[in-house]
């Protein structure tokens, strides 16, 4: 079963095998309620909007192209689902934790000489306030590991754009986190 | 954790099995496409149609020529704009890049860039469709009164600020114009200059409606192939008479309806010119 490619287990989905449905379940229920995760902080919330995505792709698996990667076609579901939810209720602070910090740390090259606890907390308030436009790209390259290519899939703009997008994020970042040390005198 | 995600697995698949949720028709994913596909291939179609028909406008009728004189001018350009078609043009367009960003042509495009083709692909062939007759079989339809006509409404309206036609008599201080909507006699005291005008030759004006009359403030001579489109709203409407001389015969074939004027006015002007009273001497006389 695990040999077995995503694409490859909605095509068996689609002849039929619905029982297949569980094992798509086990590969993103984890990575899917992480990258959730970025956008809400209700525990709660985040369990039934990746319900309502596991729901939604099983229902609209025909709209699936085979040809491409299951993975971006999932993710955009959730991130329709997630963006939706943002724009019905307020945007609640997000959560890093301690891998993900370092993940943000090390990749996007913004550790400053500060109390490291101190500098992650800000993190955290820095990215809960960074536009959705910015947040989105961030959170998939740096969190969820992913390439261009496929942030580009999931969010459905031209690869050039989302490497645009991240550099600007990341300066922005940069930026915010300088006004907080200079705020606090650090 | 664990236990949550056990739950929400068990959770989804109990509802795909139970018969809850199930999968939604490949048909419908297909109807979709098609639709979404047909919609847009509509939409850009009629948008090069609609600029075809705005060239067209613009380039035939008397609309861009009254922007030539002066202030008045201005006023004959607004009340002669076809906005109808241009608005429609517009929400198409919009229609368009809608619909393409939410087609697989679009799929990790910049929108920008094809806003830009879609934009030069319109142009194009609503330039290239001005060499096709088709214009003028909608142009038929709007004075027969087509459903596709309602785009070139604004063609056949009656203007209050400005009158564009062929002069059929010259008088010192007036003039007596065949246009689309019959004869009309056009007061020219006011013109500071007066160009040499002849019968015959193709006119545009600009000034005020005043009852029966027109009061022109600014007047030139334009080219009858520079306005085409008035040129034949002019045949449409007066057929044999067009550029008929004010013979006796003329004159008694000439029927009322081509004069632009109530009923009491028409059957005056008609009684008078069956007398054979001079048409100068008929308007005034009908107009007291």
């Amino acid at each position: 079963m695990e040999q077995l490619s995503d694409e490859q287990i909605v095509t068996d989905i689609l002849r039929g095998d619905k029982d297949l449905y569980r094992e798509i379940i086990k590969r993103y229920n984890e990575k899917l309620s992480r990258y959730l995760r970025k956008f809400l902080s209700d525990r709660d919330d985040i369990e039934d909007i990746l319900q309502v995505v596991f729901i939604k792709a099983y229902k609209n698996l025909y709209g699936f192209n085979v040809n491409k990667k299951f993975s971006s076609w999932i993710y955009r579901i959730a991130h329709n689902e997630a963006i939706n939810h943002l724009k019905r209720f307020r945007n609640g602070r997000i959560s890093l934790d301690d891998i993900e910090y370092k993940l943000i740390d090390e990749k996007a090259d913004i550790k400053r000489d500060a109390d490291r606890m101190f500098l992650k907390k800000d993190i955290e308030r820095v990215i809960s306030n960074l536009n959705i436009k910015y947040r989105d790209p961030i959170v998939l390259f740096y969190f969820e590991d992913m390439s261009y290519e496929e942030i580009s899939d999931v969010l459905r703009i031209p690869k050039n754009t989302v490497g645009t997008l991240i550099l600007r994020g990341k300066n922005l970042i940069k930026q915010y986190l300088e006004d907080i040390n200079k705020k606090h005198g650090r | 954790m664990e236990d949550k995600e056990q739950k929400l697995e068990n959770n989804v698949m109990g509802k795909i099995k139970s018969g809850k949720i199930g999968l939604k028709s490949k048909y419908l994913f297909l109807a979709e496409k098609l639709g979404l596909g047909t919609a847009f291939a509509l939409s850009v179609l009629l948008s090069v149609l609609l600029f075809n028909l705005i060239l067209f406008y613009l380039k035939e009728t008397d609309n861009l020529k009254y922007l030539s004189l002066g202030k008045f001018g201005i006023f004959a350009f607004l009340e002669s704009f076809p906005y109808l078609l241009v608005v429609a043009f517009v929400i198409l367009i919009g229609l368009s890049g809608y619909l393409i960003t939410k087609s697989d042509v679009s799929y990790k495009k910049p929108f920008g860039y094809l806003a830009v083709g879609l934009v030069i692909f319109i142009m194009l062939f609503g330039g290239i469709l001005t060499f096709t007759n088709l214009a003028h079989g909608i142009e038929k339809q709007a004075r027969g009164g087509g459903p596709a006509g309602m785009f070139l409404t604004p063609l056949t309206n009656m203007r209050n600020s400005g009158v564009a036609g062929i002069v059929f008599e010259r008088g010192d201080d007036y003039l007596i114009l065949e246009t689309p909507h019959g004869l009309r006699n056009v007061g020219i005291e006011n013109v500071e200059e007066v160009p040499s005008i002849e019968k015959g030759q193709f006119i545009i004006a600009v000034g005020s409606q005043d009852g029966h009359d027109f009061n022109v403030e600014k007047i030139k001579i334009v080219d009858k192939k520079d306005v085409s489109a008035i040129g034949r709203g002019i045949e449409f409407k007066f057929g044999p008479f067009v550029g008929k001389d004010l013979n006796e015969e003329s004159i008694k074939l000439l029927p009322p309806d081509l004069l632009y004027f109530n009923k009491q006015y028409r059957d005056c002007v008609k009684i008078c010119f069956d007398s054979e009273i001079d048409s100068k001497d008929c308007f005034k006389e009908c107009h007291k």
